[in-house]
C-alpha cells in the first residue's frame, strides 16, 4: 500500500494550481502540435526545453507529460477528418477513421478514438503506478555490466526494428554514437573530435541535433516535394456520437490495444508505431465484420488510438526506472532531466519521489484534460489547420531557430542546424530511420561510461561484461536480433 | 548534389517502373569518409587506460570502424541494385519529383541566421528565414511575409527574452 500513499502524495502535488496550469497548457499544447503537420511531440519538448530553465523540474515534466499524451489525442482528430494523420501513431487510425467520416460517422470515429484513448491511457497510467516502483526495486540491483548489456541490447533493437534496412538503421545509429563521442571525455577528460572547435568541447547537444533533424530536415524535405494537401474538412456537425453498437464494438478493441501498446512501448523498439500496426493487425483478425476493414470499420479506429496512448505510457516505464529512452520522445525527455541535473532510474524515485510521482499523478489529471479539451471541442481544433502552410512552416523554421540559439548563443550551433538538417533531408529521401541518430547520441555516452566502470571494476577483463546472468541474457537478446533475421532470409533462401 | 549519378544504367526494372534507379555511391562514400574521420581522430587519443584496459579513444575507434564497415556494406548493396523509397511526410509525397529551387529557397532560409544572427539579432533574422521558407512553399506576398515574419521574431525576442533566454540583442549592429 505504499504505492498508494505515494501516489496520495504525487496527487497533492499535481493538484496544486501552478502544477494544473502546466499540465492544461502541455495538454493544449500537445493537442495542437498533434493537429500540426511538421512538427511532433519530440521536437515540440525540445523546442520548450530552453524555455524551462526558470521553470521547477516538477512543473516542467508535468508540461511535457502533457505534451507527450496530448499529441496521441490530437493526431487522431486529423487523421479522422482530413486523413493527414498528424503523427505517426496515427497512421492507422486514418485507414478506417477516415473512411468511417466520410460515411457520416466521423463523430463517432472522433469519440471511439478520444474516449479509447481515455481509457488506454488512464488503464496504462494505472499499470505504470505499480509496475515503475517495481521495476525500480529491481534496477537497484543492476550492476555496470548489466547496464552496458541494456544500452546494446536497445541499440540493436532500435536499429533492427525502425525503418526498413538494418543496414540503414545502423548507420543512423553508428553516426548518433560518434556525434556522442564528441566533447571532453567525462572519464579522462581529454577532447575528443572537436578538431580545436572550442564550441565543441561541451559536446553534441542533444537539441541541437533532435531540432536540426526533425525540423530543418522536414522543411527542406517538403519544401522540395511540397504537394498541398486539398482534401477538405469532413463535417460533423449534428452528428450523434457512438451509438449502443459503437460502444459494443469499441470496449474489446480498446482493452486489447492497451494490452499491445503498454508494454510495446516499454520495450525499445521506437514507441507507437508498431503496436498501431499490430493492433490494426490483430483487431482486423478478430472482427466479425472482416468486410468492413478498409471501408470504416469502429474497432480499426478504436484499436490502434488506445495502443498509441497506452504506448505513451509504457515508454516512461524504462525512462524513468532506468533511464532508458526508447524513442525519440523519450531521448529529450531524458536530455530535461539531464538539464535538470537530475538521472533518472532507481534512485529518482527515492531522492525526488516529489517529482516522480507528482507526474504520475499529473498523467491522470491530463488524461481527464484531454478527454475534456478533445471531444467536445475537436470541431474547434481543426480549425488550426486553417494557417496556410507556407507561414506554417516558416514560423517552425523560425522557433527551431530560436530554440538552437537559445541553448548556448553560438554560431557554430547554428551552422551544425545547417549541416545536420541537411542530413535529415537526405536520410528523408534515403529512408534512414531518424530515432536511432537520438538514441545513439543520448545512450552512446551512457554505455561507454558503463562499460568503462564495469571493465574497470573487472582489472580490464572483458568477461566481467558477461558475469552477471541479467547481463549475459540481455547481450543474447541482443545477438538475436542481430542475427535471427538473417539466419531467417538465409533459411528463406534454401527453401 | 544527390541524383547526379542517373547515367548508371541499371539492368534489373524492379516493380515494373521502368525508370533506371539512380545508384547513389556518394552516399555510402559519406558514411565511409565520417568514419574515417572518427577513426583519424582516434589515432591521437590513447586506446587503452591502467585499469579499464580501454581509454578514451577505442569508443571512438568502434564508432569509426562501425560506419567504414556499414559504408562498405551500403556501397555492396547500391551496387547490387538497392532501391530507397522516400518517405512521405505529411504535406509531401515521397514520389514527387524534387523541387530544386524550393529546396535551394528553404536551405537559404536555414543559412540565414548563421550570418545574421549575431550581428543583426533575432528580430530581423527572423523575418529573413521566415519570408524565405514562407516564398519556398509557393507565397508570393513577400511583403505580407515580411511583416508577418517581423512580428514573430519580435514577438518571440520579447518573450522569450523575458522568460529569461539569452538571445542576444535587439539589434546588436544598432548597440540595442
Amino acid at each position: 500500500m505504499q504505492t498508494f500513499s505515494l501516489l496520495m502524495d504525487g496527487f497533492g502535488v499535481a493538484l496544486q494550481p501552478m502544477n494544473l496550469f502546466y499540465a492544461l497548457l502541455g495538454s493544449i499544447l500537445g493537442t495542437a502540435i498533434g493537429i500540426l503537420p511538421g512538427i511532433g511531440p519530440a521536437l515540440t519538448i525540445a523546442l520548450l526545453l530552453p524555455v524551462t530553465i526558470t521553470v521547477a523540474p516538477t512543473s516542467a515534466f508535468i508540461m511535457f507529460a502533457g505534451v507527450l499524451y496530448g499529441a496521441m489525442y490530437g493526431g487522431s482528430t486529423t487523421s479522422i477528418l482530413i486523413n493527414t494523420p498528424g503523427e505517426a501513431g496515427s497512421m492507422m487510425t486514418a485507414l478506417e477513421g477516415n473512411k468511417m467520416a466520410r460515411s457520416g460517422r466521423g463523430a463517432a470515429a472522433l469519440a471511439t478514438a478520444a474516449i479509447g484513448s481515455f481509457v488506454a491511457g488512464t488503464i496504462a497510467t494505472i499499470l505504470l503506478t505499480f509496475a515503475a516502483p517495481a521495476v525500480a526495486e529491481i534496477a537497484f540491483y543492476f550492476r555496470p555490466a548489466d547496464y552496458f548489456a541494456l544500452t546494446v541490447l536497445a541499440f540493436t533493437s532500435m536499429a533492427v526494428v525502425m525503418g526498413t534496412s538494418r543496414v540503414r538503421g545502423f548507420i543512423a545509429l553508428f553516426i548518433g554514437l560518434a556525434l556522442g563521442t564528441i566533447g571532453i571525455d567525462e572519464m579522462s577528460g581529454q577532447p575528443r573530435l572537436t578538431f580545436g572547435v572550442s564550441a565543441l568541447l561541451d559536446g553534441m547537444e542533444l537539441t541541437v541535433v533532435l531540432v536540426s533533424l526533425f525540423a530543418v530536415g522536414e522543411i527542406l524535405y517538403v519544401a522540395s516535394r511540397y504537394r498541398s494537401n486539398s482534401d477538405a474538412l469532413i463535417p460533423i456537425k449534428g452528428q450523434a456520437w457512438m451509438t449502443k453498437e459503437d460502444w459494443k464494438r469499441s470496449w474489446k478493441p480498446w482493452l486489447r490495444g492497451t494490452a499491445l501498446g503498454f508494454p510495446m512501448g516499454a520495450l525499445p523498439a521506437g514507441g507507437s508505431e508498431i503496436p498501431t500496426m499490430l493492433s490494426y493487425t490483430l483487431e482486423r483478425k478478430l472482427s466479425k465484420h472482416p468486410e468492413e476493414f478498409g471501408h470504416g470499420a469502429i474497432e480499426g479506429v478504436a484499436g490502434p488510438e488506445a495502443a498509441n496512448n497506452a504506448a505513451a505510457a509504457g515508454i516512461l516505464i524504462p525512462l524513468l526506472t532506468l533511464g532508458l529512452p526508447t524513442s525519440a520522445t523519450a531521448a529529450v525527455l531524458l536530455a530535461a532531466f539531464q538539464n535538470y541535473g537530475l538521472q533518472p532510474g532507481p534512485f529518482l524515485f527515492t531522492s525526488n519521489p516529489q517529482l516522480v510521482w507528482g507526474l504520475i499523478a499529473s498523467l491522470y489529471v491530463g488524461n481527464v484534460m484531454l478527454l475534456v479539451l478533445n471531444l467536445p471541442l475537436a470541431g474547434i481544433w481543426v480549425k488550426l489547420l486553417a494557417i496556410p502552410r507556407p507561414q506554417l512552416y516558416a514560423g517552425i523554421l523560425v522557433f527551431a531557430t530560436i530554440g538552437i540559439w537559445g541553448v548556448s548563443g553560438s554560431v557554430v550551433d547554428l551552422l551544425c542546424m545547417v549541416v545536420i538538417g541537411l542530413a535529415g533531408y537526405v536520410m528523408r529521401v534515403y529512408d534512414f530511420p531518424i530515432a536511432p541518430v537520438l538514441i545513439g547520441l543520448i545512450l552512446g555516452p551512457m554505455a561507454e561510461v558503463q562499460l568503462r566502470t564495469a571493465l574497470a571494476a573487472g582489472q580490464g577483463n572483458p568477461a566481467v561484461l558477461v558475469s552477471t546472468p541479467l547481463s549475459a541474457i540481455l547481450l543474447t537478446i541482443a545477438m538475436l536480433f542481430l542475427l535471427v533475421p538473417i539466419l531467417l532470409k538465409r533459411l528463406k533462401a534454401s527453401a | 548534389m544527390p541524383n547526379n549519378l542517373h547515367d548508371v544504367p541499371v539492368t534489373a526494372q524492379a516493380g515494373g517502373g521502368g525508370i533506371a534507379a539512380p545508384r547513389p555511391f556518394w552516399l555510402a562514400a559519406i558514411v565511409i569518409a565520417l568514419g574515417c574521420v572518427c577513426l583519424y581522430a582516434a589515432f591521437g587519443l590513447p586506446q587503452g587506460a591502467r585499469y579499464a584496459g580501454i581509454g578514451p579513444g577505442l569508443f571512438v575507434t568502434v564508432a569509426g570502424a562501425g560506419l567504414v564497415v556499414l559504408g562498405l556494406i551500403l556501397m555492396v548493396q547500391i551496387a547490387r541494385g538497392e532501391r530507397f523509397q522516400a518517405q512521405d511526410a505529411e504535406d509531401a509525397s515521397g514520389s514527387e519529383k524534387s523541387d530544386w529551387p524550393a529546396f535551394f529557397t528553404a536551405l537559404a532560409a536555414a543559412l540565414v541566421p548563421v550570418l545574421t544572427m549575431q550581428a543583426i539579432g533575432l528580430p530581423i533574422t527572423a523575418m529573413l528565414s521566415f519570408t524565405l521558407v514562407a516564398r519556398s512553399f509557393g507565397s508570393r506576398k513577400t511583403l505580407m511575409d515580411l511583416v508577418y515574419g517581423a512580428i514573430v521574431g519580435v514577438v518571440a525576442w520579447v518573450l522569450f527574452t523575458r522568460l529569461g533566454l539569452q538571445l542576444g540583442g535587439f539589434l546588436p549592429i544598432a548597440g540595442f
